[in-house]
């Protein structure tokens, strides 16, 4: 049972390469085969949920691809949790995409490139060591180009090629802290608390510290490098902006948290001082985004301000290192996937089925696709917050969290994100059942969508109601999150649901 | 020295390069006929490969075969050795050779002057297994000259006028480097009254630093002319008029790999680390090395043909082994064998698809490209993967090279190389991704019907050395892979 972790790492890989032999099948035949192998894989990750909870890590070394350098996987609270997350959103957007994909485009290429996005995105959950986390990463972001650029329209590569140096440029940054990390370390396993010695030269200190923090905060949008964003997340289709933003953006903020409690930990990074940066740029990114958001008319362009803002409360929460609100941070990465996923497939449904592309189309689209709009209006309104929704629960967490700590002005930053998310996401709400319909505009053959595409997007929305109703439930995001925390500061004093 | 080397007398050693040398006289004796030709070249590689593995288990496990074939001159003598650095360039070059010589079969069918072409590829064959297990700095001069006519040849093989004065430039460039090396042998034989190369390091500060200075450079610019140093590298792009599957052999393997081979000899076994640390000279080479490194990526990224482009990575990548050689430390020593191999399996899968897709689709500038991946896939994926492992993706053989050079930079104490690196690499995305744009996310133009994969003698040498590209990424620390020599070849240099 120990090679499980390697196991649900393997399955979606095996997807990846089958996806082209498989076209013998047809195009159901290939779908039932990926979505098995994505439930095999999802229910492996689970299955190791009751071990991390208990507190019984697994550790596993894969291969020592040199000395010193080996590939090294271990389950934790906050990997199994990433992990959990990342692989039940892949396998609503892979149900998702087998309606959702226009035939005779790339399918085959999306869907190898698909899988093998799952298996890299688990890697990085699952991933031991500095150098692990690296690879998986770097494999996950750069192969992830295709998928970006899958409609091949000119906004599209366009948006491909920001998208690769955006990530290029990440990704060095990251090497270099890594590297350096390396040099200062050597090759330790990632370790609540830190590996690096304190006592370690302190400019190296910080100029390993921001290498890594820059270089995880270009795939975390944390402005000012947040750039790719919102011309990537239009232009790729709905099926995967959904786990760009759902996922793939937490990345960004799952490596920084693993930078700042698991190589340098909490002690050193208070020591070093540069929390405080960190909490301001993350303030800055909070409002700022979601006022850009605010005044955003394109429906996607709109939702990825949205996940700028929605992130950015993650590195803001992490940053004043105190156990509780970084409990909430992680929950708030769980609970923000669904709901923006959610968001993301009803407005590809908008689109494809109504050609409804901006905010100001959306007249009177709640009669037409009625479902559609219903799971739009679960997920808009948790992201508000609105209890006993999934974001109502982070952001409860979070602002308890940040009062414990002391530091009621930046409660106040989180109010107002949540002010504005309201102010943005509830208009397109509005319109969509209280403005009737631009009479000149054509009545449309297909009114809701095909079922393929409803069902995932309605258990999508459920999950985001569900992980507010049972939120003290084990095994699901809030147990896990608060025993990662605990384990970052070295106590269970942070635990305890509110 | 290290006494844990164990010396065994043993004819095999000799038997490596003897064995190519009588194929290759076979083959100008007998080699009209395609089928015998091809079964003497194909044995030349073949059995030179099953050599050098044989010996392979005894070099791991710390036996350095040595035979000494005459003694003339009196006293340094025609001596072979194998030691970890010198069995791990014979297993890189006889492992590429069998793959480039079913290639160059494939490519060549039907070309003129097949047996001259095929006799003097195996003289190469010869010369750098002679070259890889030379004992004393003579024996590797002799090779090293020998290796420059042996390719001279293989160049103008087409006899175009561009040929010929590409010929006359390699020659011009090539054997005044020699004359410089011949030069540096000298005063080394003098300042150290031996030539071995057993030892790690034998020259010392009795010398007196001016001496010791002008053989190092003497050396290190008549070496560096075959590892295409800026400002030494004219050579290079010009002689990409030749077959690609000399090119293949100029680029990867055996020239640019002589020159490389003949550097890390001089730093490690000639100077040594200690007296080099205390000299201070390469400094300067690194700061050589970092400034082609930059300097010949940006000019690939002006090129627009393919083979030059390649001809200026070369040139790029070549100066990494030359990096990390000069900064004496033990992980980028590590770094610098290690990239011997790396860049040579990762070059040779390009070259192998610039002429698979030449002889194809006849298309030779890199705008060409466009949508050639859904026409040849399995020829653009073998691009593919060496591209990434250019770009130093992890898993990818460039990764390992990368890691171990940054941190033995850091070792060093000199982090802006490391600075340097990820520029580097940066510059190899910026390069190689437009082209791997092209190639899948286009779609094909102007092809006519019918135009598929490449023919299987030129499909399957290209596939193999990108999987090799993939294996040197992922199982380094599998014994018997180069790396495991790499290490048994730093152990012995820097004395850890």
């Amino acid at each position: 049972m120990d090679f499980l972790p390697a196991l649900v790492i393997a399955l979606p890989l095996l997807g990846g390469a089958l996806a082209l032999p498989l076209r013998r099948l047809g195009e159901r035949g290939r779908i039932i085969v990926l979505v098995a192998l994505a439930v095999a894989s999802m229910l492996g990750v689970y299955a190791l949920l009751p071990g991390v909870l208990r507190g019984e890590p697994r550790m596993l070394s894969l291969v020592h691809f040199a000395p010193q350098v080996e590939l090294y996987l271990r389950v934790d609270a906050m990997g199994a949790m990433y992990a959990a997350t990342v692989v039940t959103l892949f396998l609503l957007a892979l149900v998702y995409s087998a309606g959702y994909l226009r035939r005779g485009g790339h399918e085959t290429r999306y869907y190898a490139f698909f899988m093998l996005s799952l298996a890299w995105m688990l890697g990085v959950a699952f991933a031991g060591n500095l150098v692990t986390l690296l690879v998986f990463y770097e494999l996950f972001s750069i192969l992830a180009y295709p998928l970006v650029v899958h409609d091949e329209t000119p906004e599209a590569i366009r948006a491909g090629t920001k998208y690769i140096i955006y990530i290029l440029v990440g990704g060095s940054l990251i090497l270099l802290g890594v590297i350096f990390a390396f040099h200062l370390a050597g090759d330790m396993p990632l370790t609540p608390g830190g590996i690096l010695d304190p006592g370690s030269d302190r400019t190296l200190l910080l100029v390993t510290f921001w290498c890594l923090v820059a270089g995880f905060g270009v795939k975390a949008a944390l402005m000012p490098l947040h750039g790719w964003v919102p011309d990537v997340h239009p232009a790729a289709p709905a099926s995967f902006s959904a786990l760009l933003s759902g996922v793939m953006v937490a990345t960004g903020c799952f490596g920084i948290l693993r930078v700042i409690f698991e190589v340098f930990g909490v002690e050193l990074v208070t020591a070093l001082g540069v929390a405080p940066v960190l909490t301001v740029l993350a303030a800055i990114s909070v409002l700022l985004a979601a006022i850009l958001a605010a005044g955003e008319d394109n429906l996607k362009r709109r939702l990825a301000w949205s996940t700028i803002s929605q992130m950015a409360y993650v590195v803001l929460a992490v940053s004043l290192l105190a156990p509780r609100v970084t409990a909430g941070a992680l929950v708030h990465i769980s609970n923000h996937a669904f709901m923006k996923g959610t968001l993301f497939f009803c407005a590809g449904l908008l689109a494809s089925q109504a050609g409804i592309r901006r905010v100001s189309e959306m007249a009177g689209a709640a009669r037409r696709m009625p479902l559609t709009m219903a799971a739009f209006t679960v997920a808009a309104l948790g992201i508000v917050g609105v209890p006993p929704l999934a974001g109502f629960i982070s952001k409860w967490v979070m602002g308890v969290g940040m009062l414990e700590a002391g530091h009621p002005l930046v409660l106040i930053v989180l109010l107002g994100g949540a002010l504005l998310a309201a102010l943005y996401l509830l208009q397109p709400v509005w319109m969509a059942y209280f403005r009737s319909p631009d009479e000149t505009a054509p009545e449309r053959l297909r009114p809701e969508a095909p079922p393929s595409t409803l069902v995932p997007i309605m258990l999508a929305a459920a999950l985001s109601g569900l992980l507010g109703l049972a939120a003290t439930t084990p095994g699901l995001p809030l147990a896990l999150a608060e025993r990662a925390a605990a384990a970052f500061f070295g106590s269970v004093a942070g635990g305890g649901p509110p | 020295m290290e006494g844990s080397a164990i010396e065994v007398v043993d004819l095999r050693i000799v038997l490596a390069p003897a064995l190519s040398l009588a194929c290759a006289l076979l083959i100008f004796a007998f080699g009209r006929r395609d089928l015998w030709r091809a079964v003497f070249a194909l044995s030349a590689s073949v059995l030179k490969l099953a050599i050098v593995l044989s010996m392979l288990p005894g070099s791991l496990a710390g036996t350095v075969y040595v035979y000494e074939l005459v003694d003339f001159p009196p006293g340094i003598g025609i001596v072979f050795r194998a030691d970890g650095l010198g069995m791990f360039f014979a297993l890189v070059s006889s492992t590429l050779w069998v793959v480039t010589t079913v290639y160059a079969i494939g490519y060549l069918q039907g070309a003129h002057e097949r047996v001259r072409f095929f006799g003097f590829f195996a003289l190469c064959v010869s010369t750098t297994v002679g070259l890889a297990f030379a004992e004393n700095l003579l024996t590797l001069f002799l090779f090293y000259e020998l290796l420059t006519i042996c390719t001279y040849p293989l160049v103008i093989h087409d006899e175009t006028p561009e040929a010929m004065k590409a010929g006359r430039k390699y020659l011009a460039y090539t054997l005044s480097g020699g004359v410089a090396v011949l030069l540096g042998v000298v005063l080394v034989q003098d300042l150290a009254g031996t030539l071995t190369l057993a030892e790690p390091g034998i020259l010392s500060l009795e010398a007196g630093r001016p001496m010791l200075l002008l053989a190092f450079v003497v050396l290190v610019a008549g070496f560096g002319v075959k590892a295409a140093i800026m400002p030494l590298h004219g050579w290079l792009p010009t002689a990409m008029v030749a077959p690609v599957p000399v090119s293949a052999l100029l680029h990867a393997v055996a020239v640019v790999k002589a020159g490389v081979f003949g550097l890390l000899r001089v730093i490690y076994n000639i100077f040594g680390v200690e007296l080099l640390g205390v000299l201070g000279y390469t400094h300067w080479l690194a700061v050589f090395a970092g400034f082609t490194i930059i300097a010949a990526s940006v000019m690939a990224l002006a090129q627009t043909h393919l083979k030059l482009r390649l001809a200026y990575s070369t040139v790029s990548q070549l100066s990494y082994i030359v990096l990390a050689a000069s900064l004496l430390t033990p992980l980028a020593a590590l770094a610098a064998i290690a990239h011997i191999a790396n860049q040579a399996f990762a070059k040779i899968t390009m070259f192998f698809v610039a002429g698979a897709v030449q002889r194809t689709t006849g298309r030779t500038q890199i705008h060409e490209l466009a949508g050639l991946g859904r026409v040849m896939p399995w020829t653009m994926g073998a691009f593919t993967i060496a591209a990434l492992s250019f770009i130093a993706v992890p898993l990818f053989a460039g990764f390992v090279t990368k890691w171990f050079l940054c941190l033995g930079a850091l070792q060093a104490g000199e982090w802006w190389w490391v600075l340097l690196m990820v520029a580097s690499s940066l510059l190899n995305a910026a390069y190689w991704l437009p082209i791997l744009y092209l190639a899948w996310f286009r779609e094909p133009r102007g092809l006519p019907r019918g135009v598929r994969e490449a023919r299987a003698l030129l499909l399957a040498p290209t596939l193999v050395s990108a999987a090799y590209v993939l294996l040197l990424g992922m199982t380094a620390r599998v014994p018997g892979m180069p790396f495991s020599l790499a290490q048994a070849a730093v152990r012995f240099v820097t004395g850890i």
